[in-house]
Protein backbone atom coordinates (compact mmCIF):
# COMPACT_ATOMS: atom_id res chain seq x y z
CA UNK A 1 0.00 0.00 0.00
CA UNK A 2 1.46 3.55 -1.05
CA UNK A 3 1.50 6.20 1.40
CA UNK A 4 -1.83 7.97 0.01
CA UNK A 5 -3.81 4.84 0.31
CA UNK A 6 -2.83 4.57 3.73
CA UNK A 7 -3.60 8.21 4.66
CA UNK A 8 -7.22 7.47 2.73
CA UNK A 9 -8.13 4.03 4.10
CA UNK A 10 -6.47 4.87 7.76
CA UNK A 11 -6.32 8.57 8.76
CA UNK A 12 -9.43 9.74 7.29
CA UNK A 13 -12.04 7.70 9.06
CA UNK A 14 -10.00 8.51 12.28
CA UNK A 15 -10.42 12.08 11.95
CA UNK A 16 -14.18 12.19 11.24
CA UNK A 17 -14.50 9.80 13.92
CA UNK A 18 -12.49 12.16 15.78
CA UNK A 19 -14.95 15.39 15.02
CA UNK A 20 -18.01 13.57 16.07
CA UNK A 21 -16.62 13.05 19.14
CA UNK A 22 -15.37 16.40 19.70
CA UNK A 23 -18.77 17.66 18.26
CA UNK A 24 -20.62 16.14 20.88
CA UNK A 25 -18.59 17.17 23.69
CA UNK A 26 -19.35 20.77 22.49
CA UNK A 27 -23.04 20.23 22.04
CA UNK A 28 -23.07 19.06 25.53
CA UNK A 29 -20.88 22.34 26.66
CA UNK A 30 -22.30 25.25 24.53
CA UNK A 31 -26.07 23.70 25.19
CA UNK A 32 -25.60 23.69 28.75
CA UNK A 33 -26.83 20.02 28.90
CA UNK A 34 -27.27 18.94 32.95
CA UNK A 35 -25.46 15.71 33.24
CA UNK A 36 -28.32 13.50 34.26
CA UNK A 37 -29.51 13.93 30.79
CA UNK A 38 -26.47 12.87 28.80
CA UNK A 39 -22.87 12.88 29.61
CA UNK A 40 -19.74 14.19 27.75
CA UNK A 41 -17.61 11.69 25.69
CA UNK A 42 -15.02 12.26 28.46
CA UNK A 43 -17.51 11.46 31.07
CA UNK A 44 -19.12 8.34 29.24
CA UNK A 45 -15.28 7.19 28.76
CA UNK A 46 -14.44 7.63 32.41
CA UNK A 47 -17.38 5.85 33.34
CA UNK A 48 -16.10 3.17 31.58
CA UNK A 49 -12.35 3.25 32.57
CA UNK A 50 -13.30 3.40 36.26
CA UNK A 51 -15.35 0.59 36.46
CA UNK A 52 -13.30 -1.42 34.24
CA UNK A 53 -13.40 -4.43 36.46
CA UNK A 54 -17.23 -4.79 37.00
CA UNK A 55 -17.90 -3.89 33.16
CA UNK A 56 -15.00 -6.36 31.77
CA UNK A 57 -16.65 -9.75 32.89
CA UNK A 58 -19.93 -8.53 31.43
CA UNK A 59 -18.71 -7.67 28.42
CA UNK A 60 -16.91 -10.49 28.11
CA UNK A 61 -20.25 -12.13 28.19
CA UNK A 62 -21.83 -10.56 25.93
CA UNK A 63 -18.51 -11.24 23.63
CA UNK A 64 -19.00 -15.05 23.95
CA UNK A 65 -22.61 -14.42 23.12
CA UNK A 66 -22.14 -13.41 20.05
CA UNK A 67 -18.81 -15.62 19.20
CA UNK A 68 -21.69 -18.34 19.82
CA UNK A 69 -24.08 -16.89 18.03
CA UNK A 70 -22.24 -15.19 15.03
CA UNK A 71 -20.23 -18.38 14.62
CA UNK A 72 -23.58 -20.56 14.27
CA UNK A 73 -25.22 -17.97 11.90
CA UNK A 74 -22.24 -17.78 9.58
CA UNK A 75 -22.45 -21.54 9.18
CA UNK A 76 -26.08 -22.25 8.94
CA UNK A 77 -26.20 -19.28 6.63
CA UNK A 78 -23.94 -21.15 4.26
CA UNK A 79 -25.07 -24.21 4.67
CA UNK A 80 -28.90 -22.97 3.59
CA UNK A 81 -27.32 -20.77 1.03
CA UNK A 82 -25.15 -23.96 -0.70
CA UNK A 83 -27.71 -26.23 -0.11
CA UNK A 84 -30.30 -24.37 -1.74
CA UNK A 85 -28.51 -23.51 -4.11
CA UNK A 86 -28.17 -26.73 -5.22
CA UNK A 87 -31.21 -28.49 -4.52
CA UNK A 88 -34.15 -26.08 -6.60
CA UNK A 89 -36.88 -27.62 -4.59
CA UNK A 90 -35.14 -26.36 -1.70
CA UNK A 91 -34.77 -22.96 -2.32
CA UNK A 92 -38.84 -23.09 -3.50
CA UNK A 93 -39.75 -24.78 -0.30
CA UNK A 94 -37.27 -23.45 1.90
CA UNK A 95 -36.76 -19.43 0.99
CA UNK A 96 -40.07 -18.47 1.98
CA UNK A 97 -40.05 -20.00 5.29
CA UNK A 98 -36.66 -18.17 6.02
CA UNK A 99 -38.33 -15.28 5.31
CA UNK A 100 -41.28 -15.29 7.42
CA UNK A 101 -38.45 -16.00 10.35
CA UNK A 102 -37.12 -12.65 9.63
CA UNK A 103 -40.18 -10.80 9.80
CA UNK A 104 -41.01 -12.52 13.20
CA UNK A 105 -40.13 -9.23 15.33
CA UNK A 106 -37.15 -10.42 16.75
CA UNK A 107 -38.03 -8.91 20.35
CA UNK A 108 -40.83 -11.24 20.10
CA UNK A 109 -39.55 -14.16 20.25
CA UNK A 110 -36.63 -13.10 22.79
CA UNK A 111 -39.58 -14.18 25.45
CA UNK A 112 -40.68 -17.69 24.55
CA UNK A 113 -36.81 -18.44 23.82
CA UNK A 114 -36.20 -18.34 27.57
CA UNK A 115 -39.24 -20.18 28.37
CA UNK A 116 -37.63 -22.83 26.27
CA UNK A 117 -33.97 -22.14 27.09
CA UNK A 118 -33.93 -20.87 30.48
CA UNK A 119 -31.51 -17.64 30.97
CA UNK A 120 -28.30 -18.86 30.12
CA UNK A 121 -26.02 -18.37 27.16
CA UNK A 122 -28.70 -20.37 25.36
CA UNK A 123 -31.30 -18.11 23.62
CA UNK A 124 -28.61 -15.01 23.64
CA UNK A 125 -27.19 -17.81 20.67
CA UNK A 126 -30.26 -18.74 18.95
CA UNK A 127 -31.41 -14.95 18.81
CA UNK A 128 -27.54 -13.68 17.25
CA UNK A 129 -27.75 -16.87 15.24
CA UNK A 130 -31.75 -16.21 14.14
CA UNK A 131 -30.46 -12.46 12.98
CA UNK A 132 -26.87 -13.37 11.32
CA UNK A 133 -28.21 -16.61 9.24
CA UNK A 134 -29.99 -14.46 7.01
CA UNK A 135 -27.84 -11.68 5.33
CA UNK A 136 -25.55 -14.86 4.70
CA UNK A 137 -27.98 -17.20 3.21
CA UNK A 138 -29.49 -14.06 0.81
CA UNK A 139 -25.93 -13.16 -0.27
CA UNK A 140 -24.63 -16.79 -0.37
CA UNK A 141 -27.39 -17.96 -2.47
CA UNK A 142 -27.13 -15.08 -4.98
CA UNK A 143 -23.51 -15.26 -5.45
CA UNK A 144 -23.95 -18.97 -6.40
CA UNK A 145 -26.34 -18.60 -8.54
CA UNK A 146 -24.81 -15.71 -10.30
CA UNK A 147 -21.04 -17.67 -11.31
CA UNK A 148 -20.65 -16.47 -14.60
CA UNK A 149 -22.09 -19.55 -16.53
CA UNK A 150 -19.07 -19.64 -18.94
CA UNK A 151 -16.66 -20.36 -16.40
CA UNK A 152 -19.01 -23.44 -15.17
CA UNK A 153 -18.75 -24.48 -18.94
CA UNK A 154 -15.11 -23.82 -18.94
CA UNK A 155 -14.73 -26.60 -16.22
CA UNK A 156 -17.10 -29.15 -18.30
CA UNK A 157 -14.94 -29.05 -21.17
CA UNK A 158 -12.37 -29.42 -19.35
CA UNK A 159 -13.70 -32.27 -17.89
CA UNK A 160 -13.97 -31.64 -14.34
CA UNK A 161 -16.14 -33.26 -11.44
CA UNK A 162 -18.67 -31.50 -10.09
CA UNK A 163 -17.32 -31.08 -6.79
CA UNK A 164 -14.43 -29.95 -7.89
CA UNK A 165 -16.15 -26.99 -9.92
CA UNK A 166 -18.07 -26.21 -6.93
CA UNK A 167 -14.81 -25.74 -5.14
CA UNK A 168 -12.70 -24.23 -7.52
CA UNK A 169 -15.14 -21.85 -9.19
CA UNK A 170 -18.05 -21.16 -7.65
CA UNK A 171 -16.73 -20.98 -4.08
CA UNK A 172 -13.74 -18.34 -4.74
CA UNK A 173 -16.34 -16.50 -7.13
CA UNK A 174 -19.01 -16.56 -4.16
CA UNK A 175 -16.38 -14.92 -1.31
CA UNK A 176 -17.34 -11.24 -1.96
CA UNK A 177 -21.02 -11.97 -1.83
CA UNK A 178 -20.50 -14.17 1.41
CA UNK A 179 -18.65 -11.70 3.08
CA UNK A 180 -21.12 -9.00 1.88
CA UNK A 181 -23.35 -10.89 4.11
CA UNK A 182 -21.36 -11.65 7.18
CA UNK A 183 -20.97 -7.79 7.63
CA UNK A 184 -23.98 -7.12 7.48
CA UNK A 185 -24.71 -10.45 10.37
CA UNK A 186 -21.54 -8.70 12.21
CA UNK A 187 -22.76 -4.98 12.90
CA UNK A 188 -26.45 -6.85 13.64
CA UNK A 189 -24.56 -9.80 15.88
CA UNK A 190 -24.50 -7.51 19.72
CA UNK A 191 -27.90 -5.84 18.65
CA UNK A 192 -29.18 -9.72 18.85
CA UNK A 193 -27.30 -10.38 22.05
CA UNK A 194 -28.36 -7.15 23.58
CA UNK A 195 -32.04 -7.75 22.90
CA UNK A 196 -31.42 -11.63 24.19
CA UNK A 197 -30.14 -10.02 27.61
CA UNK A 198 -32.71 -7.53 28.06
CA UNK A 199 -35.60 -10.22 27.51
CA UNK A 200 -33.74 -12.57 30.59
CA UNK A 201 -30.68 -12.35 32.51
CA UNK A 202 -29.76 -14.23 35.00
CA UNK A 203 -27.28 -12.26 37.38
CA UNK A 204 -25.36 -9.94 35.37
CA UNK A 205 -25.12 -8.23 31.59
CA UNK A 206 -24.61 -5.57 29.76
CA UNK A 207 -28.24 -4.97 29.31
CA UNK A 208 -29.23 -5.46 32.87
CA UNK A 209 -26.01 -3.24 34.00
CA UNK A 210 -27.43 -0.59 31.38
CA UNK A 211 -30.72 -0.27 32.96
CA UNK A 212 -29.46 -0.24 36.45
CA UNK A 213 -27.99 2.88 35.07
CA UNK A 214 -31.19 4.10 34.12
CA UNK A 215 -32.52 3.95 37.17
CA UNK A 216 -29.68 6.00 38.76
CA UNK A 217 -30.08 8.70 36.22
CA UNK A 218 -26.17 7.97 35.59
CA UNK A 219 -26.17 9.04 32.22
CA UNK A 220 -22.80 8.22 31.80
CA UNK A 221 -22.87 4.88 32.55
CA UNK A 222 -25.76 4.43 30.65
CA UNK A 223 -23.60 6.13 27.64
CA UNK A 224 -20.54 3.63 28.09
CA UNK A 225 -22.22 0.96 27.86
CA UNK A 226 -23.50 1.98 24.77
CA UNK A 227 -20.35 2.63 23.74
CA UNK A 228 -18.81 -0.85 24.61
CA UNK A 229 -21.67 -2.57 22.94
CA UNK A 230 -21.31 -0.54 19.86
CA UNK A 231 -17.34 -1.60 20.10
CA UNK A 232 -18.39 -5.69 20.08
CA UNK A 233 -20.01 -4.64 16.90
CA UNK A 234 -17.53 -2.45 15.55
CA UNK A 235 -14.65 -4.86 15.89
CA UNK A 236 -16.79 -8.09 14.40
CA UNK A 237 -17.15 -5.33 11.59
CA UNK A 238 -13.46 -5.06 11.15
CA UNK A 239 -12.74 -8.65 11.72
CA UNK A 240 -14.73 -9.65 8.59
CA UNK A 241 -13.05 -6.35 6.50
CA UNK A 242 -9.34 -8.15 7.69
CA UNK A 243 -10.49 -11.69 6.62
CA UNK A 244 -12.19 -10.15 3.39
CA UNK A 245 -8.96 -8.75 2.75
CA UNK A 246 -7.02 -11.87 3.30
CA UNK A 247 -9.40 -14.09 1.16
CA UNK A 248 -9.05 -12.40 -2.07
CA UNK A 249 -5.43 -11.36 -2.64
CA UNK A 250 -6.25 -10.92 -6.60
CA UNK A 251 -8.48 -8.10 -6.21
CA UNK A 252 -5.79 -6.03 -4.81
CA UNK A 253 -2.21 -7.03 -6.10
CA UNK A 254 -1.33 -8.08 -9.39
CA UNK A 255 1.19 -10.73 -8.02
CA UNK A 256 0.46 -13.53 -5.83
CA UNK A 257 2.58 -13.55 -2.20
CA UNK A 258 5.18 -16.66 -2.54
CA UNK A 259 2.99 -18.32 0.02
CA UNK A 260 -0.35 -18.76 -0.98
CA UNK A 261 -1.54 -21.64 -2.80
CA UNK A 262 -1.61 -20.85 -6.19
CA UNK A 263 1.51 -19.07 -6.21
CA UNK A 264 3.84 -22.84 -6.15
CA UNK A 265 5.86 -22.18 -8.89
CA UNK A 266 8.64 -25.37 -9.93
CA UNK A 267 11.72 -22.65 -8.33
CA UNK A 268 9.91 -22.09 -5.21
CA UNK A 269 8.52 -25.71 -4.94
CA UNK A 270 12.31 -26.76 -4.73
CA UNK A 271 13.61 -23.92 -2.60
CA UNK A 272 10.84 -25.37 0.29
CA UNK A 273 12.27 -29.11 -0.33
CA UNK A 274 15.89 -27.40 -0.01
CA UNK A 275 14.55 -25.72 3.26
CA UNK A 276 13.78 -29.20 4.75
CA UNK B 1 4.00 -39.21 -34.13
CA UNK B 2 2.78 -37.75 -36.95
CA UNK B 3 1.14 -40.22 -38.78
CA UNK B 4 0.71 -38.78 -42.52
CA UNK B 5 -2.68 -39.03 -44.33
CA UNK B 6 -4.36 -41.01 -41.04
CA UNK B 7 -7.65 -39.36 -39.82
CA UNK B 8 -8.09 -37.85 -36.49
CA UNK B 9 -11.49 -36.93 -36.47
CA UNK B 10 -14.37 -38.09 -38.32
CA UNK B 11 -17.64 -37.13 -38.66
CA UNK B 12 -20.89 -38.85 -39.95
CA UNK B 13 -24.05 -37.26 -40.84
CA UNK B 14 -24.15 -35.32 -37.32
CA UNK B 15 -26.97 -33.17 -37.50
CA UNK B 16 -28.69 -31.01 -34.66
CA UNK B 17 -32.18 -29.16 -34.35
CA UNK B 18 -33.30 -26.56 -31.97
CA UNK B 19 -36.89 -26.49 -32.19
CA UNK B 20 -37.63 -25.64 -36.12
CA UNK B 21 -34.21 -24.28 -36.69
CA UNK B 22 -31.57 -26.83 -38.57
CA UNK B 23 -28.90 -25.67 -36.54
CA UNK B 24 -26.81 -28.32 -38.27
CA UNK B 25 -27.78 -30.24 -41.05
CA UNK B 26 -26.42 -33.59 -41.94
CA UNK B 27 -22.66 -33.35 -41.92
CA UNK B 28 -19.73 -35.66 -42.67
CA UNK B 29 -16.51 -34.39 -42.69
CA UNK B 30 -13.33 -36.12 -41.91
CA UNK B 31 -10.08 -33.92 -40.52
CA UNK B 32 -6.17 -35.47 -40.79
CA UNK B 33 -4.09 -35.84 -38.03
CA UNK B 34 -1.49 -32.76 -37.32
CA UNK B 35 -3.27 -30.61 -39.48
CA UNK B 36 -4.92 -27.00 -39.08
CA UNK B 37 -8.67 -26.33 -40.93
CA UNK B 38 -10.64 -23.23 -40.36
CA UNK B 39 -14.40 -22.61 -40.36
CA UNK B 40 -15.52 -19.45 -41.71
CA UNK B 41 -19.00 -18.23 -41.86
CA UNK B 42 -21.40 -15.60 -40.98
CA UNK B 43 -23.01 -15.67 -37.31
CA UNK B 44 -25.75 -18.28 -37.04
CA UNK B 45 -24.31 -20.85 -39.82
CA UNK B 46 -23.51 -23.42 -36.98
CA UNK B 47 -20.16 -23.24 -36.69
CA UNK B 48 -20.13 -23.05 -32.64
CA UNK B 49 -23.09 -25.68 -32.50
CA UNK B 50 -20.39 -28.13 -34.40
CA UNK B 51 -17.68 -27.13 -32.14
CA UNK B 52 -19.88 -27.72 -28.72
CA UNK B 53 -20.88 -31.19 -30.58
CA UNK B 54 -17.37 -32.08 -31.29
CA UNK B 55 -16.41 -30.98 -27.73
CA UNK B 56 -19.02 -32.91 -26.33
CA UNK B 57 -20.78 -30.08 -24.31
CA UNK B 58 -24.27 -30.73 -27.00
CA UNK B 59 -25.30 -33.78 -28.05
CA UNK B 60 -26.73 -34.00 -31.62
CA UNK B 61 -29.89 -35.47 -32.27
CA UNK B 62 -28.14 -38.06 -34.72
CA UNK B 63 -24.99 -39.33 -36.58
CA UNK B 64 -21.37 -40.09 -35.39
CA UNK B 65 -18.45 -38.43 -34.08
CA UNK B 66 -14.94 -40.34 -33.56
CA UNK B 67 -11.13 -39.04 -32.27
CA UNK B 68 -8.90 -41.21 -33.23
CA UNK B 69 -11.19 -44.19 -34.07
CA UNK B 70 -13.23 -44.03 -31.03
CA UNK B 71 -16.78 -42.46 -30.31
CA UNK B 72 -17.08 -39.66 -28.19
CA UNK B 73 -20.49 -38.63 -28.41
CA UNK B 74 -21.57 -36.96 -25.44
CA UNK B 75 -18.53 -36.89 -23.58
CA UNK B 76 -16.36 -34.39 -22.69
CA UNK B 77 -11.83 -34.27 -22.08
CA UNK B 78 -10.92 -35.55 -25.52
CA UNK B 79 -10.69 -32.15 -27.26
CA UNK B 80 -8.72 -28.94 -26.04
CA UNK B 81 -11.86 -26.35 -26.21
CA UNK B 82 -10.83 -22.54 -26.66
CA UNK B 83 -13.24 -19.87 -26.15
CA UNK B 84 -13.54 -16.09 -27.42
CA UNK B 85 -13.61 -15.16 -23.88
CA UNK B 86 -10.11 -15.95 -22.17
CA UNK B 87 -12.32 -17.01 -18.97
CA UNK B 88 -9.12 -16.79 -17.49
CA UNK B 89 -10.15 -17.89 -13.54
CA UNK B 90 -9.16 -14.20 -11.77
CA UNK B 91 -8.40 -15.67 -8.15
CA UNK B 92 -5.66 -17.81 -10.02
CA UNK B 93 -2.05 -16.99 -10.96
CA UNK B 94 -0.90 -17.36 -14.61
CA UNK B 95 0.36 -21.24 -13.04
CA UNK B 96 -2.80 -21.86 -11.74
CA UNK B 97 -4.51 -20.85 -14.67
CA UNK B 98 -2.49 -23.18 -17.07
CA UNK B 99 -2.73 -26.22 -14.76
CA UNK B 100 -6.62 -25.43 -14.01
CA UNK B 101 -7.76 -28.43 -16.14
CA UNK B 102 -5.37 -31.10 -13.96
CA UNK B 103 -6.67 -29.13 -10.84
CA UNK B 104 -10.32 -30.15 -11.90
CA UNK B 105 -9.97 -33.44 -13.27
CA UNK B 106 -7.31 -34.93 -10.41
CA UNK B 107 -3.74 -33.47 -8.64
CA UNK B 108 -1.65 -31.01 -10.08
CA UNK B 109 1.44 -32.88 -10.08
CA UNK B 110 4.99 -31.98 -10.50
CA UNK B 111 4.92 -32.61 -13.83
CA UNK B 112 1.82 -30.40 -14.85
CA UNK B 113 3.59 -27.23 -13.21
CA UNK B 114 6.94 -28.44 -14.82
CA UNK B 115 5.02 -28.42 -18.48
CA UNK B 116 3.35 -25.40 -17.74
CA UNK B 117 6.26 -23.49 -16.80
CA UNK B 118 7.71 -24.67 -19.97
CA UNK B 119 5.04 -23.39 -21.45
CA UNK B 120 4.85 -20.01 -20.22
CA UNK B 121 8.28 -19.83 -20.74
CA UNK B 122 9.09 -20.94 -24.19
CA UNK B 123 6.18 -18.74 -25.08
CA UNK B 124 6.65 -15.51 -23.11
CA UNK B 125 5.38 -15.75 -20.26
CA UNK B 126 7.97 -16.90 -17.92
CA UNK B 127 8.12 -13.99 -15.55
CA UNK B 128 4.43 -13.98 -15.32
CA UNK B 129 3.99 -16.99 -13.51
CA UNK B 130 3.14 -15.99 -10.39
CA UNK B 131 1.12 -12.68 -11.79
CA UNK B 132 -3.16 -12.57 -11.35
CA UNK B 133 -5.21 -12.54 -14.86
CA UNK B 134 -6.17 -9.29 -14.17
CA UNK B 135 -2.94 -7.69 -14.72
CA UNK B 136 -2.02 -8.76 -18.05
CA UNK B 137 -2.88 -7.50 -21.48
CA UNK B 138 -5.42 -8.67 -23.67
CA UNK B 139 -3.13 -10.79 -25.89
CA UNK B 140 -1.09 -12.45 -22.90
CA UNK B 141 -4.68 -13.07 -21.57
CA UNK B 142 -5.26 -14.75 -24.47
CA UNK B 143 -1.85 -16.86 -24.46
CA UNK B 144 -2.59 -18.07 -21.30
CA UNK B 145 -5.56 -19.74 -22.50
CA UNK B 146 -3.96 -21.15 -25.48
CA UNK B 147 -1.38 -22.69 -22.88
CA UNK B 148 -4.19 -23.71 -20.77
CA UNK B 149 -5.97 -25.59 -23.28
CA UNK B 150 -2.26 -27.20 -24.50
CA UNK B 151 -2.18 -28.43 -21.07
CA UNK B 152 -4.70 -30.52 -21.29
CA UNK B 153 -2.53 -32.79 -24.26
CA UNK B 154 -4.89 -33.98 -25.82
CA UNK B 155 -4.63 -34.32 -29.79
CA UNK B 156 -7.40 -32.12 -31.14
CA UNK B 157 -7.62 -28.19 -30.32
CA UNK B 158 -11.07 -26.86 -30.85
CA UNK B 159 -10.30 -23.02 -30.84
CA UNK B 160 -13.59 -20.58 -31.46
CA UNK B 161 -12.74 -17.41 -32.98
CA UNK B 162 -9.70 -16.90 -29.94
CA UNK B 163 -8.18 -13.82 -31.49
CA UNK B 164 -11.82 -12.00 -32.11
CA UNK B 165 -11.39 -9.50 -29.60
CA UNK B 166 -7.91 -8.28 -30.44
CA UNK B 167 -6.25 -5.46 -32.00
CA UNK B 168 -4.85 -6.03 -35.44
CA UNK B 169 -1.46 -5.79 -33.96
CA UNK B 170 -1.66 -7.94 -31.74
CA UNK B 171 -3.75 -10.16 -34.01
CA UNK B 172 -1.08 -10.69 -36.10
CA UNK B 173 1.53 -11.46 -33.74
CA UNK B 174 -0.49 -14.00 -32.14
CA UNK B 175 -1.48 -15.48 -35.67
CA UNK B 176 2.27 -15.89 -35.96
CA UNK B 177 2.93 -17.52 -32.28
CA UNK B 178 -0.03 -19.88 -32.94
CA UNK B 179 1.20 -21.50 -36.01
CA UNK B 180 4.89 -21.82 -33.87
CA UNK B 181 2.95 -23.49 -30.99
CA UNK B 182 0.90 -25.81 -33.74
CA UNK B 183 4.72 -26.39 -35.31
CA UNK B 184 6.45 -27.58 -31.68
CA UNK B 185 3.50 -29.24 -30.72
CA UNK B 186 2.13 -31.00 -33.85
CA UNK B 187 -2.01 -30.97 -32.60
CA UNK B 188 -4.62 -31.11 -34.95
CA UNK B 189 -6.48 -27.33 -34.59
CA UNK B 190 -10.01 -26.98 -35.69
CA UNK B 191 -10.10 -23.08 -36.06
CA UNK B 192 -13.40 -20.67 -36.20
CA UNK B 193 -12.95 -17.09 -37.23
CA UNK B 194 -15.01 -14.98 -39.10
CA UNK B 195 -11.66 -13.39 -40.94
CA UNK B 196 -11.56 -14.98 -44.33
CA UNK B 197 -7.44 -13.75 -44.04
CA UNK B 198 -6.85 -14.97 -40.94
CA UNK B 199 -8.40 -18.55 -42.20
CA UNK B 200 -6.38 -18.76 -44.85
CA UNK B 201 -3.48 -17.54 -43.58
CA UNK B 202 -3.33 -20.04 -40.44
CA UNK B 203 -4.69 -23.26 -42.56
CA UNK B 204 -4.13 -26.18 -44.16
CA UNK B 205 -7.81 -26.18 -45.29
CA UNK B 206 -10.53 -24.01 -44.91
CA UNK B 207 -14.41 -25.34 -44.66
CA UNK B 208 -16.93 -22.40 -45.53
CA UNK B 209 -20.41 -23.00 -43.99
CA UNK B 210 -23.69 -20.84 -44.57
CA UNK B 211 -27.34 -20.90 -42.52
CA UNK B 212 -30.47 -22.17 -42.68
CA UNK B 213 -29.60 -24.81 -42.43
CA UNK B 214 -26.37 -24.64 -41.01
CA UNK B 215 -24.20 -26.67 -43.69
CA UNK B 216 -20.68 -26.57 -45.02
CA UNK B 217 -20.89 -25.22 -48.67
CA UNK B 218 -17.40 -25.41 -49.45
CA UNK B 219 -14.37 -27.26 -48.75
CA UNK B 220 -10.51 -25.41 -50.23
CA UNK B 221 -7.43 -26.68 -49.95
CA UNK B 222 -4.70 -23.94 -49.12
CA UNK B 223 -1.64 -25.31 -50.33
CA UNK B 224 0.65 -22.04 -49.53
CA UNK B 225 4.03 -23.13 -48.77
CA UNK B 226 5.17 -22.07 -45.02
CA UNK B 227 6.64 -20.19 -42.93
CA UNK B 228 4.40 -17.62 -44.27
CA UNK B 229 5.15 -14.13 -43.73
CA UNK B 230 3.48 -11.07 -44.01
CA UNK B 231 4.25 -11.28 -48.07
CA UNK B 232 2.01 -14.77 -48.11
CA UNK B 233 -1.00 -11.77 -47.62
CA UNK B 234 -0.06 -10.48 -51.53
CA UNK B 235 0.71 -13.57 -53.04
CA UNK B 236 -1.51 -14.44 -56.08
CA UNK B 237 -2.11 -18.07 -54.46
CA UNK B 238 -3.58 -16.43 -51.30
CA UNK B 239 -5.55 -14.00 -53.22
CA UNK B 240 -7.06 -16.63 -55.63
CA UNK B 241 -8.30 -18.66 -52.18
CA UNK B 242 -9.61 -15.51 -50.35
CA UNK B 243 -11.19 -14.52 -53.73
CA UNK B 244 -13.21 -18.16 -53.73
CA UNK B 245 -14.40 -18.29 -49.98
CA UNK B 246 -15.20 -14.48 -50.39
CA UNK B 247 -17.64 -15.33 -53.60
CA UNK B 248 -19.14 -18.23 -51.50
CA UNK B 249 -19.68 -16.37 -48.12
CA UNK B 250 -21.04 -13.46 -50.52
CA UNK B 251 -23.61 -15.44 -51.93
CA UNK B 252 -24.88 -16.62 -49.29
CA UNK B 253 -25.57 -13.17 -48.31
CA UNK B 254 -27.09 -11.99 -51.84
CA UNK B 255 -29.82 -14.86 -51.41
CA UNK B 256 -30.31 -13.42 -48.32
CA UNK B 257 -31.27 -10.06 -49.69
Amino acid sequence: MNRFKIFRNLVVPVISFSALIGLWELIILWGHVQGYLAPTPLAAWEAISSNWSTLWPLTSWTIKETVWGFGAGAVIGILFGVLMSKLRFLQRSLYPVLVVTQAVPIVAIASPLVLLMGFNLGPKVVIVAWIVFFPVTVNVLDGLNHVDHDLITLARVLGARPWRTFFLIEVPATITPLFSGLKIGATYAVTGAVIGEMAASSGQSLALYQHTQIGQLNSAGVYGTTILMTAIGMSWFLLMITLEHLCTPWLRRSVARRWSRGARTLDNTYVVKGAK
Amino acid sequence: MRVPNSELLTLVDVTKRFGTTQALSPTSLSIERGSFVSIVGPSGCGKSTLFNILSGLLLPDGGEVAVGGKSVVGSTGHAGYMLQKDLLVPWRTVLGNITLGAALTGRVTEEDRRQATSFATRYGLGDFLRHYPGSLSGGMRQRVALMRTLALNTELLLLDEPFGALDAQTRFEMQQWLLSVWRDSQRTVLFITHDVDEAVFLSDRVLVMSPRPGRIVDDVEVAITRPRTLATLTETDFTTIKARILRQLHRDAESLS
